[in-house]
Parts: structure tokens; C-alpha cells; sequence
């Protein structure tokens, strides 16, 4: 194809209606870029007329160099500061579609016939003519009258990135694939907690769709492949820069499959709201996370530690079925009586063998539930740490207890505590929650008898516009065996340094311990609490974490961002790992899942 | 009583929100149809949620006709006087004239900080504007021969050519609260741009800081009226009996208006809340009878 243009020559100051009607002018004539001219440094402002050109158009790229970075002096008047100028691209963007072209044209003398013209666009460059009038854009689009077309804008095609077979798409995905230039980039390129920039987002809508889209993955074996369900990960594998993601998000739906047996039937797009709401009518609920908006196939492949945890155990161990695609295409069905070792597999490790399409899930009958948010100050962080552990770990199951701190400001922590009592009853409730009262100074409180359901309503939903996470969460799990006054020690001294920012524990026990650990990839079912911490940067955060991590076993996988080597052999102890090893020789030779903890040998994380 | 007899000016300040970017086209496109002056965006590069002030600026301007654009005001701190002076002019020039330059010396120097500007002190930053204004005087300044120096200690142009000029004379309306900013908005600013809301005690303290305003222009030997006076209106609702400040029919709002008018000098009312309805009555019901009230008192 042969892509050409004009460039505006704005020497004779053109006014702005001018302007705009040579924008319109060329659009309507079919030319595929308006190029706006480095400006004289007491010229017109390149970025003020490149959106008023863009402002003027609907669909055309505009083109405008961009500037090359300078390091902003102190007192350097003119230059832009690169964080503003960046921001000022994105809401182009935002305002008229991906239109901005930042380079690739060859500039034509205004006299170009179309021989010099044709010569200058051998080999695939855009070629500008330079215009001061209406009457020179129809000039200039008569010069290659018959020249090859893309059907994707010229703008749209200079932010594809390199490695990716765009133009051979399966035709099944095609339609709703999103790739850097499209509108709808902005809603799928991030995560809830990390900024992305993938190549190409392919989003099928069934398990046939899927091995289309991994037989497209397969032929780009060199590239980042992030699985998507609903993109809360803090573990984040599911978007990349310059790679493939398959966002499993439209398949979505929750349906009731046998009433007796209490058999739901979700997809891995779901969020656990939706799940949470679909199964309410019948009394129902299933423990998930602690947010309503994770969706079901990151959660219900890792573990699943959750508000209804001690009572009714992970969301793995309501998992009866799963259907899913594996590296080769193979749509196969996991249970205890079908491929039983991959069913254990995908409970804990899941992200390693496939792509689920549909989980079977037994819930559980839940009533009402006490739902308690209470905020503590404390001056002594050691011993609240041991104070809420005391009353956790001899409560019995019906009471889930998180516990969420910072550093502490002016030698006092603030101690959220949140969790579920799984009764209707008032006077039971209080009794259990006045067990945590020791924690420290109750500075509010709010406790209520509602549902699972409302609960994990009250996650907002993301809604068409998609997540907007930037940079990258630096998150360290583990699990904590019991809390001893030593880690409650050392949690503190980490909690008093600052940099340890974010700190999470979260209650196990109860009825997850009673799986026992061989029953599922997920082997750590002895610890009291799951910890995670979250800091800034991840030399830091190793520091912190070190002192806590010799009081730990294992690590959780959605809550570990740690870039370093090691991290697998940590989630899994030798016997899960080996098994976990043997199986993915069989079922991802290949290693095509390779980038969220990947067992194979010399695969990334 | 301070009259400074500036004619009326009627606005709108508009979120822009990212998520909302249609919305605020269309706000703006209403206070254009319906004969508001002014309509006014917010400047904080470091708020996720919301656009780049510039680009959505120069957006509406190229899809209205009349309305003026006016930031509300500008982060100087993230966006250095020179590049501002000729984005201004630009604007100015590509919009045929409807473009009045509102800015303010920052806040929330965290953010700022985090975007890659540095961190000054409220002082320093009343310096460092005052020494920004002074550039972008300057690059505007065609008619002066020779390129433009401005030596100082936190910006400095050292040889710079001077351009563009703007299409008209661009005001440059400051939004200031504390006694050094209120001195150098006498001092060299065109107008004076604060939130009724931010005034420790609402329309109360407008003689106290108009007066503050008048003795720092009155010392650079400025006429007090060199500078318009003009609020942003962020809490102000119609109702049919209500009976406070801004709280009551479109009479009442044009009466009380008036009076701010004509006891304190304000001659432009700048109104928030994103709200169509409420901006074509203040367009419509408001603007026209305070204006009445106001030509005839100064008959």
C-alpha cells in the first residue's frame, strides 16, 4: 500500500478556520495523513495545531514529530516537562481515537508530479505534500489516483509492534481483537494494579475461540503471553508490554446446573460479584476472595483464600470440574474421574496448564452473615499483631478475620480488621468480634447482618472503560505457620522501618486445613495465616522481607510479584514440584505457558 | 463601595474528566449557544481521572464559535512560561481571539513533584510565577526589537525570539488568595481569579483582599482597574423559596450578583457543577437581569 498525505506549510500564518477546512479537505479527499510542520521557535505551537487539526477531522492521522526529549534545566523555560507532554498524548488519544503519527513520512516538494511522488513511496514510506490551500489538497490527491489502501489508518498501523503476525488474525478472533491503534486499546491494554502495553489483546468468547487463540500464541512462541480473566491479579502475569494476551473476560456466565447438588457452572470471565449475586437466590454463597471484583478463573486456579475460608475451606476445594484448552488446542474436561492428575493440577497451579473455559462449582448453603468492619489505633503494633492472632486462631470456624496495616504515622498503626461471622444470630456476632477487641484502640466500627452476596457487591464494577492500573504492584506472599511473638517482632520492626507500605494478614485454618495436602497443587494447608506485604521497589522490598520470610513456608502466588530466580521451587515443596514438573512435560512440553511462575526449566517469570 | 465598571462576564467551569469528555464538549457547546462568556477548565496534569487541560482546551475551542476558553487556572510549575506563552498564542490565534490565560503558582507539590517538576515553597513559587509572567509578557511582546532576555532565579529566557504574538491583547487573570499572591495579581496580573469557596469568609473578605490587590497595583503605579475581578462559584443551586447566598430563583441569584457587582467590583461569575440545566439558566434567567441591574446602578 502506498500511504500519502500533506503537510501543512503554515509560513503564511494561516488562520484556524483556514486551517480546519484544509483538514476537512484532505480527509474528504482521501488522503491518509495531515502532517503538522516542526514549528519556528516563534512559530505556532506544534501540539495546539495538531489537536485542532485532529479536532477538525474524524478519522485522518496527523502527524507530528515528536520532539526530541531534552533533560528539563531547572529554569529552562521553553521545554516541556516529559510526564505532561506524555499525559497530553494519551488524552489525544482519549479525545480523538489513536491518530497521532509520530513519524514515518517523507516530505515531497510542493511542485512533486506524481513520478517523484511515486519514486519517494517505493519503498512503503507516507509521502506529504506541503499545502497552503484547498484547491493544492485536491491537486495532491489527484497525483496517485489508484494507489493500493489499507483498511487500518496509517497511525493506527505505526503503533503495531514488532513480531506479530496482525494480518493473519484467527478469523474467529478478528472482530474483537484489540490492537495498540484501535479506540478500545485504552480499556484492555492494563490491569487493576499494573500498567501494559501488549501487542495485541485477542478476546474469545468460547472454548473454540480460545484454541484459535492459542494456535495464534503458538505461532509466536518468542513473545510475552499474558491470561486474562478479570484482570485484578496482583501477581499481575496478566498483561505485558509487547506481547499477546488472552482475555477470557466475555466468557462470563453463571448458571445453576443442579439445585440438589448445589452445582454452578461459571466461567472463567466472571467476577466472584457476579457469582456472588447469581447463586443468592438459593441461599447459596461460595467463599472466594475478599473482593468482588477478582474474576473466577485467576482464583479459582491459585487457591482462593477467602471471608468464608475457615467455614467452608478455598474456592479449590469447591471446584468439582474444570473444562479447558491446553497448550495444543485439546479441549479436555478435569474431575476426579477424568484426568484426575490435571485436576489436581489446576487447583493451585492452574495457570501452568491451560486456559480454563468453565469451572464446576459446589457451593455451600449460607445464611445471613455478620459483616464487620472495625478500625483500631494502636501504639504497639507488636502486640496487636499477637492479640488479633490470639483471638483469630481460637475463634471457632464460623469467623474469618483479615487484618490490614501500614506504617505507622507519629508511632501510631491504624489496624483494619475485616471478616465474616457465619451466623444470623446478633448476640453471636458480637460474641466473636468482642474476641478481637484487645487488638488495640477501637476507633470505629461497623458491623452488619447481611449476605455473602452484598458484601461482594460492593466492589464497583469496572464497567467498558476498563482497568487503569500504572506501574507495577511490588507484592511478597507467604503463609505463617503461627504467629509467634518472634514474627510479630519482626512484622513490626518492618512496619516501623516505612517501607514495608501495604500488610496483610489473612486467616486460614478452620476447614481449609481439613484437605489434606496432597489432595490438590495447592499444599499449604497447615498455616494458621497467609501473609502479603507491599512495598515500593523490589530491592527494597527483599530487604523487608527477608526477616519475615524465615518465619514463613511457601509463598501464594497471586499476591507475588518477586522478579527474582527461586520463587517456583518456593510456592511448591519438592513433592508438589516434581509431580507439578512431570506433569507439564506431558501436557506443555513446550512451555507455552511460561510466564506466571512457570515450572518449566529456563522459562521467565 | 468599589465598582471598578468592567463589563459583565458570565462562565462556566467545566470537570475535565476524562470518562467525561463528551460531557464537558457538550457544556461547553451549551454556554457557547446560549451567550456565556467564558468557559473554564481546572489544570492538575497529575490527576489521573482527568484530561490534559491544553489538549482539551484547544479540543473545544475548534468546536466552538464564540464562548472564550479561559484555564482555571494553569499549573505553571508543570508547564514552563515560554512553551505556555506560544501554546497561548496559539490558541489564541487558531480561535480567532477567544483565549484568556488564567494561572496560578501550584499546589499539591507531591504530585507536582512526582511528575518531574521540582518542589518549591509557597514563596518560591510566588517568585517563580511572577518571573513566568514576566516571560511570557515578553515572547508576546512582537513589537519590542531585538530577541527577549529575562534573567531570574527560578526560569530565565536568554535570547529567545519573540513569538507568536497573540490575535488580542490575552489576559492573564491570576488565581491568588495569600497576601504576596494577591500583591503580585496587583502587581502584574490583568485579573484576579479565586473560588468564592476558598475565601476564609466567603463574599465577606473580598474588600480586605481587593484592597490588598488595589495598594500593590496602586505601588507599581497601575490604575486599580487594570485588574478584573472575577469567582468561581462552586455551591450555588435554583430553588423557588430558598433565601441564602446563590440559593433561590434566577432573580435572586441576578440581585445578589449585582450587588457583588457593584459593592465589590467582581465582573465575572464563573459557575461550577457540570450541570446543563443549571448552566443555561444562569446563561439565560441570570446573566441578562444582572446585567440589567447592573447598567442601570451605573447610569
Amino acid at each position: 500500500m502506498t500511504d500519502l498525505g500533506i503537510v501543512l506549510d503554515l509560513s503564511g500564518s494561516p488562520s484556524g478556520p483556514t486551517i480546519a477546512e484544509i483538514a476537512r479537505a484532505t480527509e474528504r479527499a482521501g488522503l491518509d495523513v495531515i502532517v503538522v510542520p516542526t514549528p519556528a521557535e516563534d512559530g505556532l505551537d506544534g501540539w495546539t495545531v495538531a489537536t485542532w487539526v485532529a479536532a477538525a477531522t474524524a478519522r485522518i492521522a496527523v502527524g507530528l514529530s515528536r520532539t526530541r526529549p531534552v533533560m528539563p534545566q531547572p529554569t529552562g523555560a521553553a521545554i516541556p516537562i516529559p510526564a505532561v507532554a506524555e499525559k497530553a498524548r494519551e488524552s489525544l488519544d482519549l479525545l480523538v481515537g489513536p491518530r497521532l503519527l509520530e513519524k514515518g513520512w517523507t516530505e515531497a516538494p510542493a511542485d512533486a508530479g506524481p513520478d517523484q511522488v511515486r519514486a519517494l513511496a517505493k519503498d512503503g514510506h507516507t509521502v506529504v505534500v506541503p499545502v497552503t490551500s484547498v484547491a493544492d489538497v485536491e491537486r495532491v490527491a489527484g497525483l496517485l489516483p489508484d494507489r493500493p489502501r489499507s483498511t487500518r489508518g496509517a497511525a493506527a498501523r505505526a503503533r503495531r509492534r514488532p513480531g506479530i503476525d496482525y494480518d493473519n488474525v484467527p478469523a474467529s478472533l478478528a472482530d474483537t481483537a484489540v490492537e495498540p491503534g484501535d479506540p478500545r486499546y485504552r480499556s484492555v491494554r492494563s490491569t487493576y494494579m499494573r500498567g501494559g502495553s501488549p501487542g495485541l489483546v485477542l478476546r474469545p468468547r468460547t472454548a473454540d475461540q480460545v484454541a484459535d487463540a492459542l494456535a495464534f500464541a503458538r505461532e509466536h512462541r518468542d513473545l510475552p503471553l499474558g491470561i486474562r480473566s478479570a484482570g485484578h491479579g496482583l501477581s499481575g502475569r496478566s498483561t505485558n508490554d509487547g506481547g499477546l494476551i488472552i482475555d477470557v473476560g466475555g466468557i462470563d456466565s453463571v448458571e445453576v446446573l443442579d439445585v440438589e447438588r448445589r452445582l454452578v457452572r461459571a466461567g472463567p470471565g466472571a467476577t466472584w460479584k457476579q457469582v456472588a449475586t447469581a447463586i443468592a437466590p438459593h441461599g447459596w454463597a461460595i467463599s472466594s476472595g475478599d473482593h468482588g471484583g477478582v474474576g473466577v478463573g485467576g482464583l479459582a486456579t491459585a487457591g482462593g483464600i477467602g471471608l468464608l475460608g475457615r467455614a467452608h475451606g478455598l474456592t479449590i476445594d469447591h471446584v468439582r470440574a474444570v473444562e479447558m484448552v491446553l497448550a495444543d488446542g485439546t479441549q479436555v474436561r478435569a474431575s476426579a474421574e477424568e484426568n484426575s492428575d490435571l485436576f489436581w493440577a489446576v487447583r493451585g497451579a492452574g495457570a501452568n496448564f491451560g486456559i480454563a473455559t468453565a469451572f464446576e462449582l459446589e457451593v455451600d448453603e449460607v445464611a445471613e452473615v455478620g459483616w464487620a468492619q472495625l478500625t483500631f489505633v494502636s501504639e504497639d503494633v507488636e502486640a496487636s499483631l499477637l492479640a488479633y492472632a490470639r483471638a483469630q486462631t481460637q475463634s471457632p470456624r464460623d469467623t474469618t478475620v483479615f487484618l490490614v496495616t501500614g506504617s505507622p504515622q507519629r508511632g501510631q498503626s491504624v489496624i483494619q480488621l475485616y471478616g465474616m461471622v457465619e451466623s444470623a444470630d446478633p448476640d453471636t456476632i458480637i460474641e466473636r468480634l468482642n474476641a478481637f477487641v484487645p487488638v488495640g484502640q477501637l476507633a470505629q466500627q461497623q458491623v452488619v447482618l447481611t449476605t455473602y452476596a452484598s458484601v461482594m457487591s460492593t466492589a464497583a464494577d469496572v464497567g467498558p472503560d476498563g482497568h487503569h492500573g500504572a506501574g507495577e504492584p511490588v507484592g511478597r506472599s507467604g503463609f505463617l505457620p503461627e504467629l509467634t511473638p518472634e514474627f510479630a517482632r519482626d512484622a513490626a520492626a518492618a512496619l516501623r522501618g516505612g517501607r514495608l507500605r501495604w500488610f496483610q494478614l489473612r486467616a486460614m485454618g478452620g476447614a481449609i486445613a481439613d484437605v489434606a495436602p496432597q489432595e490438590t497443587a495447592f499444599s499449604h494447608r497447615d498455616p494458621d495465616f497467609q501473609v502479603t506485604g507491599l512495598g515500593a521497589f523490589h530491592a527494597e522490598m527483599d530487604e523487608v522481607w527477608q526477616p519475615l520470610e524465615a518465619h514463613m513456608e511457601g509463598l501464594y502466588l497471586s499476591f507475588d510479584t518477586a522478579p527474582g530466580p527461586g520463587r517456583v521451587e518456593r510456592a511448591f515443596p519438592p513433592p508438589v514440584l516434581d509431580r507439578l514438573r512431570d506433569l507439564k512435560s506431558r501436557y506443555d512440553a513446550d512451555g507455552l505457558f511460561r510466564d506466571n511462575f512457570p515450572l518449566a526449566p529456563g522459562a521467565r517469570a | 463601595m468599589t465598582d471598578y465598571g468592567h463589563d459583565l462576564l458570565f462562565g462556566s467551569f467545566i470537570t475535565p474528566s476524562a470518562a467525561g469528555a463528551q460531557q464537558a464538549l457538550q457544556l461547553a457547546q451549551l454556554a457557547d449557544a446560549e451567550g456565556l462568556d467564558l468557559v473554564s477548565f481546572q489544570d492538575h496534569p497529575y490527576q489521573p481521572a482527568f484530561l490534559d487541560t491544553w489538549t482539551l482546551m484547544t479540543w473545544v475551542a475548534a468546536q466552538t464559535s464564540r464562548v472564550r476558553i479561559v484555564p482555571n487556572v494553569i499549573n505553571l510549575p508543570l508547564r514552563p512560561p515560554a512553551l505556555l506563552a506560544r501554546q497561548a498564542a496559539s490558541l489564541d490565534l487558531l480561535s480567532g481571539g477567544r483565549f484568556e490565560l488564567g494561572l496560578g503558582s501550584g499546589a499539591f507539590w507531591d504530585a507536582i513533584e512526582s511528575m518531574g517538576a521540582r518542589r518549591l515553597t509557597a514563596g518560591q513559587a510566588v517568585a517563580a510565577l511572577s518571573e513566568g509572567i514576566d516571560i511570557i509578557r515578553e515572547l508576546w511582546d512582537t513589537g519590542t526589537r531585538g530577541v527577549a532576555r529575562v534573567p531570574g532565579e527560578y526560569y530565565s529566557v536568554d535570547g529567545a525570539k519573540r513569538g507568536p504574538a497573540p490575535a488580542h491583547p490575552v489576559g492573564i487573570w491570576i488565581g491568588a488568595y495569600k497576601p504576596k499572591m494577591l500583591a503580585l495579581t496587583g502587581a502584574k496580573g490583568d485579573g484576579w481569579l479565586p473560588s468564592l469557596d476558598y475565601l476564609p469568609e466567603g463574599v465577606d473578605s473580598l474588600p480586605t483582599l481587593n484592597a490588598h490587590i488595589d495598594a500593590a497595583a496602586q505601588e507599581a503605579g497601575r490604575p486599580v482597574t487594570a485588574v478584573r475581578r472575577l469567582l468561581n462559584l462552586m455551591r450555588a443551586e435554583f430553588s423557588t423559596n430558598g433565601t441564602g447566598f446563590l440559593d433561590g430563583p434566577p432573580q435572586m441569584w441576578a440581585e445578589q450578583l449585582a450587588d457583588v457587582a457593584l459593592l465589590h467590583g467582581v465582573s465575572g461569575f464563573i459557575l461550577g457543577g457540570d450541570d446543563p440545566v443549571k448552566t443555561q439558566r444562569f446563561a439565560a434567567e441570570v446573566a441578562p437581569a444582572a446585567r440589567e441591574i447592573v447598567a442601570a446602578e451605573r447610569m
